[in-house]
């Protein structure tokens, strides 16, 4: 779009959202819905990140504060499962690793280009801790 | 709840507030935010009434101030439907901010604006600060002369401002006191036709359209915003005049009346004429026929739209014309007053020698008398007969004190 | 009236489809967006939404992007919440005309504001929309602090807090004005409802809400927003400071219905001393200095004045 000229964006700066018509928002999820290249989901704040957040499945109890406290619609939940993260939107704050409350913790901050399963691998174990 | 209808009788004897308010009710405007000040105020007063009559089915939402008032009336019309209100002077000047903003977003609201002066010093009579005001404020600017105009021009508004390739907001002005609150009589339309005129609102780009979530009064920034202000100066300069010269067309045949973009009397032999606004163009062109029995050949331009200002049209009204007059009714803030800036625009690049004056007179409510316009058509004269103008450019017309002339 | 969400708990509330974006450019950490999306997951019905100018509003519509899946408007600073009155005033309009698109919905109509666009230049817009009953909900986005401008101090703002306009110095310990009780200034309005809220008690926040939204009038939401950038705080540690804000009762969790009947409805199990609230912002750094430290003190003791206060209110079920 960065070459649009005056002529060719609807009158006001008015945006949509969506392609077409949406009967019911609130209960279609993301991946159902057709959104324009005009809605932040088709955008992506991935280079915000100096961090990112790694997800060890094994270890989640799917209690998904992550999720409530995400301020940017990032943690993945479906069918009440935490299933990943929506790596375009997060910013990379770290939230989520914080309220994480499993021990070990699901979700540790990294540097942005460490790799995945490696650090899967070698995810750090139970603590124990000091009374 | 259905409403009702109203009887009229053909002439009512309507001041200019009650003719806008008819004009309101017979829109049948969903939404009205709106706060008082003298001498708007009868217009709203005037729906909330015909509410309380049912003659009239909407919403009326009696705001906090006249901030909140637009405010109230750009979420109304984002929202979708038809939508006006009414202020003057100083509310006009709170409303400045939320102008921009709903012609920026494109949305039809109509405003009707009953001029009056500015403070400081206050004074709640008649002259066109506010309307000078709002010039820049990317609205449709028409202008009242009588109480007649204030209820036709509320129908032409309402058709161009909601018409889709448009979709710009509408003032339509009339001078403070001298026509808002001066009885005349005033041919009405019945209900039918008149609403028929407007037609029913046809939304677009509705928030309450539930199934196509729109966003309104996005944040742009110098990658943006000069081609929406671009978009929107195209629209007004090349979409808006074919629109509402269609809409006087057709409500000259609906009614009989005519309406122009420029409005011209007496100029085809004319060789002096006045160029001015409101109320005063009725006592100008009466001026303008006693000065003919004398033997100067005067005329009077009158400006129907303010805003988009009608270049063209000023040039074919004023090309044959060899002394013109510039009359503005708004303290001029250190420079030559308005009209007489865009009449010299329109003017300077064509072959027309025509020599141009400039008046500043009427502030607050001070009288126009026909005095005033027969030493000015005589001054005219004698500048068309030394073949230039022989005195400064600018000139009070009836304030106390020594001769106060500039440039 | 709709039928209420049902939100049982946190992995039901998981269920929910956001009508939020992310990419949008508020701060990483930003509490505002946690909060946005708590009331808006809080119901299924239709939506019609506004920004007043400030951080939500400039990070989540800027062309040619918007980060909202509902209809949303922005005006101005001070006039959000007039906006959505307009709005809901058309709706009653169309509605009674038979002109709705869709007349089978129940929409909400709710504004967001920050603390600067509620406590300060949009007081009267706000004031005249509860006033006048519209079926609104208006949500501050506390933060104490004129945040989007670069952290001038608002009506907000509390005594010692160091903002840009009443800056910590030699001479000086910060702002000296204490902050504005909004709530109760818009419960005196006489509304159905007026509550405050925070983003870590979720379920409190969404079973306000949905009472907000189930009531027939205006409601007043205050949430506590901790600002990373203007507190001073790692964004890591947005919802440890919304914790300390409520556990120690700076900003304490209560409703007021009907402009008058006090319900608190969050008692900490272990009250947070306020220093330790103070102590994780650079903010309020400055009072750690020796002859500030009795400011800390008057602190705590304006908390618990306050506390006592909303407890006797409560008490007298008045």
């Amino acid at each position: 779009m960065a070459n649009t000229g005056w002529d060719e964006f609807e009158i006001g700066a008015m945006l949509r959202t969506f392609e077409g018509s949406i009967d019911d928002i609130a209960g279609t999820l993301q991946e159902d819905r057709k959104y324009t290249e005009n809605s932040s989901f088709s955008a992506s704040v991935a280079d915000w990140r100096i961090e990112k957040p790694i997800f060890a499945k094994d270890y989640c109890i799917d209690c998904q504060f992550c999720w409530i406290y995400c301020p940017d619609i990032s943690i993945i939940s479906r069918d009440k499962k935490m299933i990943g993260i929506d790596m375009d939107h997060c910013k990379g704050c770290g939230i989520c690793v914080e309220v994480c409350p499993t021990n070990p913790k699901s979700l540790l901050m990294f540097p942005e280009q460490a790799d995945e399963e490696t650090e899967i691998a070698q995810w750090p174990a139970k603590e124990t801790k000091e009374k | 709840m259905a409403f009702d209808k109203m009887e009229l009788r053909d002439i009512e004897v309507w001041d200019g507030n009650f003719a806008a308010a008819q004009a309101l009710r017979q829109c049948q405007i969903d939404v009205v935010a709106a706060y008082p000040i003298t001498p708007s105020t009868p217009i709203v007063e005037g729906y909330a009434k015909f509410l309380a009559d049912n003659y009239v089915e909407g919403e009326f939402v009696m705001v906090e101030s006249e901030h909140a008032a637009m405010s109230g009336c750009i979420g109304a019309a984002a929202a979708g439907g038809r939508v006006a209100t009414a202020t003057s002077s100083q509310g006009f000047a709170l409303m400045v901010e939320t102008l921009y903003q709903a012609s920026g977003m494109r949305l039809p609201i109509v405003l009707n604006v009953v001029n009056r002066a500015l403070a400081a010093p206050l004074n709640v009579n008649g002259d066109h600060s506010d309307m000078y005001l709002g010039r820049d404020s990317g609205w449709i600017q028409f202008d009242s002369y009588c109480p007649q105009d204030a209820y036709d021009l509320n129908f032409i508004a309402f058709r161009v401002a909601e018409d889709h390739d448009v979709r710009l907001p509408c003032m339509v002005h009339q001078d403070g006191f001298m026509t808002s609150h001066t009885a005349q009589g005033v041919h009405t339309m019945d209900d039918d036709t008149a609403y028929s005129f407007v037609g029913d609102f046809k939304p677009m780009n509705d928030m309450l359209d539930f199934e196509h979530p729109v966003t309104h009064g996005v944040q742009t920034e110098e990658d943006w915003h000069f081609e929406h202000k671009a978009r929107q100066h195209n629209d007004l300069m090349t979409k808006v005049m074919p629109k509402i010269q269609a809409a006087f067309d057709d409500f000259k045949t609906l009614t009989g009346r005519e309406y122009n973009i420029v409005e011209r009397y007496d100029m085809d032999d004319a060789d002096v004429c006045v160029v001015c606004m409101g109320t005063s163009v009725e006592t100008a062109r009466e001026v303008a026929l006693e000065m003919r029995a004398k033997g100067i050949k005067a005329g009077v331009v009158g400006i129907r739209v303010v805003r988009p200002f009608p270049f063209f049209e000023i040039q074919e009204a004023l090309k044959d014309v060899k002394a013109i007059a510039a009359l503005d009714r708004s303290a001029p803030g250190g420079a030559p007053g308005m009209l007489f800036n865009e009449i010299a625009g329109c003017l300077f690049n064509t072959d027309t020698k025509a020599l141009l004056s400039g008046y500043i007179y009427g502030l607050g409510g001070r009288d126009l008398t026909k005095k005033h316009l027969v030493d000015l058509f005589t001054e005219l004269q004698a500048n068309v007969d030394a073949g230039k103008v022989l005195t400064p450019l600018q000139q009070f017309i009836g304030v106390r004190g020594p001769k106060l002339q500039f440039l | 009236m709709s039928e209420m969400k049902k939100i049982k708990n946190l992995k039901e509330f998981s269920t929910s489809a956001d009508r939020f974006e992310g990419a949008n450019l508020l701060c990483p950490g930003c509490a505002h967006s946690i909060i946005v999306r708590e009331v808006l997951n809080a119901t299924n019905d239709d939506l019609v939404l506004s920004a007043s100018t400030g951080c939500l509003e400039v990070c989540t519509a800027v062309y040619p992007y918007t980060s909202w899946d509902a209809s949303w408007i922005h005006i101005g600073f001070e006039n959000g919440s007039t906006a959505v009155a307009g709005a809901e005033a058309m709706y009653n309009a169309l509605k009674n005309k038979g002109r709705l698109k869709q007349p089978d919905r129940n929409p909400k109509f709710v504004s967001f504001a920050g603390d600067g666009a509620s406590y300060d230049i949009g007081f009267q817009w706000i004031s005249g929309c509860m006033e006048r009953g519209h079926n609104i909900m208006h949500v501050v986005l506390d933060n104490e602090v004129y945040a989007n401008t670069g952290g001038q101090r608002s009506s907000s703002t509390p005594i010692g807090s160091s903002a840009t306009t009443s800056p910590a110095g030699r001479v000086s310990y910060g702002e000296k004005k204490n902050k504005k009780d909004m709530v109760a200034i818009m419960a005196s309005h006489g509304i159905p409802y007026s509550a405050q809220v925070a983003p870590n008690k979720w379920k409190d926040m969404v079973k306000k809400i949905q009472h907000g939204m189930a009531v027939d009038g205006p409601v007043f939401i205050n949430a506590v927003s901790p600002c990373t950038t203007e507190w001073k705080f790692d964004p890591k540690d947005t919802m440890m400071l919304t914790d300390l804000s409520t556990d120690s009762l700076v900003f304490p969790l209560y409703e007021i219905i009907d402009g008058h009947e006090l319900n608190i409805t969050y008692r900490p199990k272990n009250v947070v001393p306020v220093e330790e609230y103070l102590a994780a912002q650079g903010r309020f750094k400055h009072l750690f200095k020796d002859e500030y430290k009795y400011l800390i003190k008057e602190w705590q003791e304006r908390v618990d004045a306050n506390w006592a206060y909303l407890n006797r209110r409560e008490e007298a079920r008045v």
